[in-house]
């Protein structure tokens, strides 16, 4: 691919690419680096791209390489900060009766997956993701996004293997909860 | 539902399906788990809800 064209590919994801690193990274310079090296990485490297995937689905792949080791670099602090959200009050009781029972049972969300095929449906679900604390969010974006095991975020983050399990709990429960006022409940009615 | 040994309420299975995500489960969580969701039709569809936000997640920014 030629260094002109790829530019300009590069321009217009450049938004997407910061949105993405943000969420991830909760950390606006460190997302401004990642996708900056992301860019010189791509465009170095333009003479590897083989045009067997789609252009974006190449340099998301690049830009999630830079964040895991913007993640190591920056690893220490974030992890402080890890502990101290697993160690918070929050337990979801909002959602339970003391006996462990729903106090609002789960809406049918029909055939989910025709969502996938609506961009809307992504601005929804980074906005949910958007809305997690900031360790929630990052421990559950290195898990569902970046793919990392449950014990190497631990290790990386340095947090207990129950810390990290609360953590993505917690994550997914109010997750399921924001995407079912924001987008399900209103798909349903509509 | 009470609460005992096999009998789980949703609170607690809600846990373990988060859980299974992230770990395969010991025999007593896999019975318990497996039996609530046989019996609650509201886990088993936040079971399917999770799967699909795993589904979700993967695709975001593709």
């Amino acid at each position: 691919m030629d260094a002109d064209s790829l530019s300009r590919s590069l321009d217009g994801m450049r938004t997407t690419l910061l949105k993405i690193a943000r969420l991830q990274l909760r950390n606006d310079s460190w997302a401004e680096d990642v996708v900056s090296e992301t860019m010189l990485a791509a465009i170095e490297g333009a003479a590897s791209f083989t045009g067997n995937s789609q252009v974006k689905t190449w340099v998301v792949g690049i830009l999630k390489h830079k964040i895991v080791d913007q993640l190591r670099r920056g690893g220490r602090e974030v992890s402080v900060e890890a502990q101290m959200e697993a160690a918070g009050v929050e337990t979801l009781d909002e959602l339970y009766q003391p006996n462990g029972h729903r106090l609002n049972p789960p809406l049918d969300w029909g055939d989910p997956e025709a969502s996938l095929s609506r961009s809307q449906f992504f601005e929804v679900l980074q906005a949910c993701v958007e809305r997690l604390p900031a360790n929630m969010g990052r421990i559950f974006m290195m898990r569902e996004w970046l793919d990392y095991e449950t014990d190497q975020i631990c290790k990386e983050l340095d947090i207990t293997s129950t810390n990290c399990f609360v953590l993505l709990h917690r994550a997914r429960m109010r997750l399921r909860e924001c995407l079912e006022m924001t987008w399900f409940a209103k798909e349903r009615v509509a | 539902m009470t609460k005992g040994w096999l009998l789980i309420p949703c609170r607690n299975a809600h846990e373990l399906l988060s859980r299974r995500m992230d770990e395969p489960l010991g025999g007593g969580d896999r019975l318990r788990l497996w039996l609530h969701l046989r019996i609650c039709g509201a886990c088993s569809r936040v079971d399917r809800q999770m799967d699909f936000m795993r589904q979700a997640m993967r695709q975001l920014g593709k």
